[in-house]
């Protein structure tokens, strides 16, 4: 084809799309789907929601299991206390998430938004109860077409009040995740919670319920960054969800005891399912649309239909571009060995910064107002500050000795030290060293910190020593 | 211009909103690094008439006052990228 005719329908097909982003959204009333892929998507719902809710209930050796103890600054996950001082971690972590969601990404495509994102997960909570209040696409669209009645009203209310319930739940129990939970739930029977905590709890619940009953498939099309810049990580052998045209086409309806090849149609007898049941109310077989979230409700339809008509399954189906075009789907390429590799590799840092994290920080600071001093008897002596962290979730007794230098004398207020659960306290601490056994002007020096009580805590950190030109 | 005819015609509730929403995000982000590194209870001494807040209630002041930073920013880059009406 001539190339200006074809960036000139690529210009059209851009324009449609900006068009469809800014027009009035129509109401979408999603139809309930049941098949392998709706199974799969349940129990996702069932799990990551059982997590969610649970989670904040489950104790881990006499402490709540995921406590983001903002209050007191420390983070309790599973027996592990990190302090602000561990945000590496949590950095970590958060790349580690990026780089997962690319892969699969990649692999799979959009698995994330059809199963496991909470804008899905919490819609589908929220289209059961609307189905199971309001009954099933046709009734719903009818009562909201019907005018306001004592029946629709009570109707209206019940799924309000579910709703409502439901989301001041999900608020407090995102609340509870950062405030102990059993004092959380007292304080909330008794009517005695903190303005911040009302406060939170009412801004996460409000934001379910706008997102998970109002906002829904708009979401995922106008809020979303991950939907604009996933099809960066797209290629012809990731999987999507696709229409097989050659199959369907030329599509249209027939008895089911019709051959469909005497009537010159294809396989689809565009009973348009497909488009009764997506989240998004795209149509799959117009081919691969940005606003396609990859829930596969479509693949269960027709899956059901084809089966209904007798014609073999698949017509809408799990593939890949290269499968579509009649070409080989490669699942090893260079891609996913890249972002395999740097997923793995990060998560081993991860897994190797955790295990051998010291709970015990120590900073050395040298007194800014002099350089050194000479205290008589032909000793020099210098002045530093020591910053000893314990990050330990028990307060720990300390020495503080030193080396480098021969004759080298470590002089403290206190021969020991404690220092509370999360606390950072300043020692100052003074060296002295006779000059003949300095040498030069400057010389490095090592703190040790070893905990009293704990011999294996144990860290060191370098300074310098500094004295007279000799 | 054609792309800017297209854009002018996006609804300002729209306009508004997503202004708001990337600078919620940002905002969320902004105040998790910079409230792992500084306690505000440190910060008491420094700041004269520092409320007598909890922390969360820090916490919670210093991510409404990011939100509010990033999303004048955003409505103001908005505001300027539309022309003043021609009369």
């Amino acid at each position: 084809m001539d190339q200006k005719v074809m960036d000139r329908r690529r210009d059209a097909r851009d324009r449609e799309v900006e068009k469809a982003l800014y027009a009035r959204r129509e109401k979408i009333y999603p139809r309930e789907v049941h098949g392998l892929f709706a199974y799969l998507r349940i129990t996702a719902v069932v799990v990551l929601l059982g997590i969610f809710y649970g989670l904040p209930w489950l104790d881990w050796n006499g402490q709540q299991s995921v406590l983001l103890d903002m209050p007191n600054r420390k983070f309790h996950l599973f027996g592990l206390t990190l302090w602000p001082q561990d945000f590496l971690y949590l950095a970590f972590l958060l790349i580690i998430a990026a780089f997962s969601l690319f892969f699969f990404t990649a692999l799979a495509g959009r698995l994330w938004c059809g199963y496991a994102c909470p804008q899905t997960v919490w819609t589908e909570v929220f289209l059961w109860m609307e189905q199971w209040v309001e009954g099933d696409r046709n009734k719903r669209m009818k009562l909201d077409r019907e005018p306001m009645s004592w029946h629709k009203f009570r109707i209206k209310a019940t799924k309000q009040f579910l709703w409502l319930t439901f989301s001041a739940f999900t608020g407090f129990t995102f609340v509870s995740y950062f405030s102990p939970q059993d004092e959380l739930f007292q304080r909330l029977m008794s009517l005695q919670l903190g303005p911040w905590e009302s406060f939170w709890m009412f801004f996460y619940g409000l934001a379910t319920y706008g997102n998970a009953g109002y906002l829904r498939e708009q979401v995922c099309k106008y809020m979303c960054p991950y939907a604009r810049f996933q099809s960066a990580m797209f290629d012809k052998d990731t999987l999507i969800i696709s229409y097989d045209a050659k199959r369907g086409e030329p599509r249209g309806p027939r008895k089911r005891s019709a051959n469909p090849r005497e009537l010159g149609l294809g396989d689809c007898i565009d009973c348009t399912m497909c488009v009764q049941v997506c989240p998004t109310g795209i149509d799959i077989r117009d081919g691969l649309q940005y606003e396609c979230i990859g829930c596969a409700a479509c693949i269960d339809i027709c899956d059901e239909v084809m089966e209904k008509m007798g014609y073999p399954k698949g017509l809408i189906r799990y593939t890949t571009q290269n499968a579509i075009e009649g070409k080989q789907t490669h699942l090893i390429r260079p891609r996913m060995i890249v972002y395999g590799l740097l997923l793995l590799g990060m998560m081993v840092a991860l897994g190797y910064a955790v295990a051998t994290r010291n709970p015990i920080g120590l900073d050395v600071l040298r007194d800014r107002n002099s350089l050194f001093r000479e205290v008589g008897a032909g000793l020099i002596e210098n002045v530093y500050t020591l910053k000893v962290m314990n990050m330990d979730d028990r307060p720990h007794e300390y020495r503080v000795t030193a080396e480098g230098l021969p004759e080298l004398q470590v002089l403290t207020d206190r021969p020991t030290f404690t220092v509370r659960s999360g606390e950072v306290v300043e020692v100052p601490v003074r060296l002295r060293v006779p000059e003949d056994a300095l040498g030069s002007r400057r010389a490095d020096v090592t703190f040790i910190l070893q905990s009293v009580d704990a011999p294996e805590l144990q860290t060191s950190e370098e300074s310098r020593f500094l004295g007279p030109m000799p | 211009m054609q792309v800017f005819d297209e854009v002018k015609e996006i609804p300002r509730a729209q306009r508004i909103i997503s202004a708001l929403w990337i600078a919620f995000f940002n905002a969320a982000v902004a105040t998790a690094v910079f409230f792992a590194l500084i306690d505000p209870m440190e910060l008491e001494p420094c700041i004269p008439h520092f409320p007598q807040a909890s922390r969360i209630g820090a916490y919670t002041i210093g991510f409404l006052l990011f939100w509010l930073l990033t999303a004048a920013t955003s409505l103001f880059t908005i505001t300027f990228l539309y022309p003043g009406k021609r009369s």
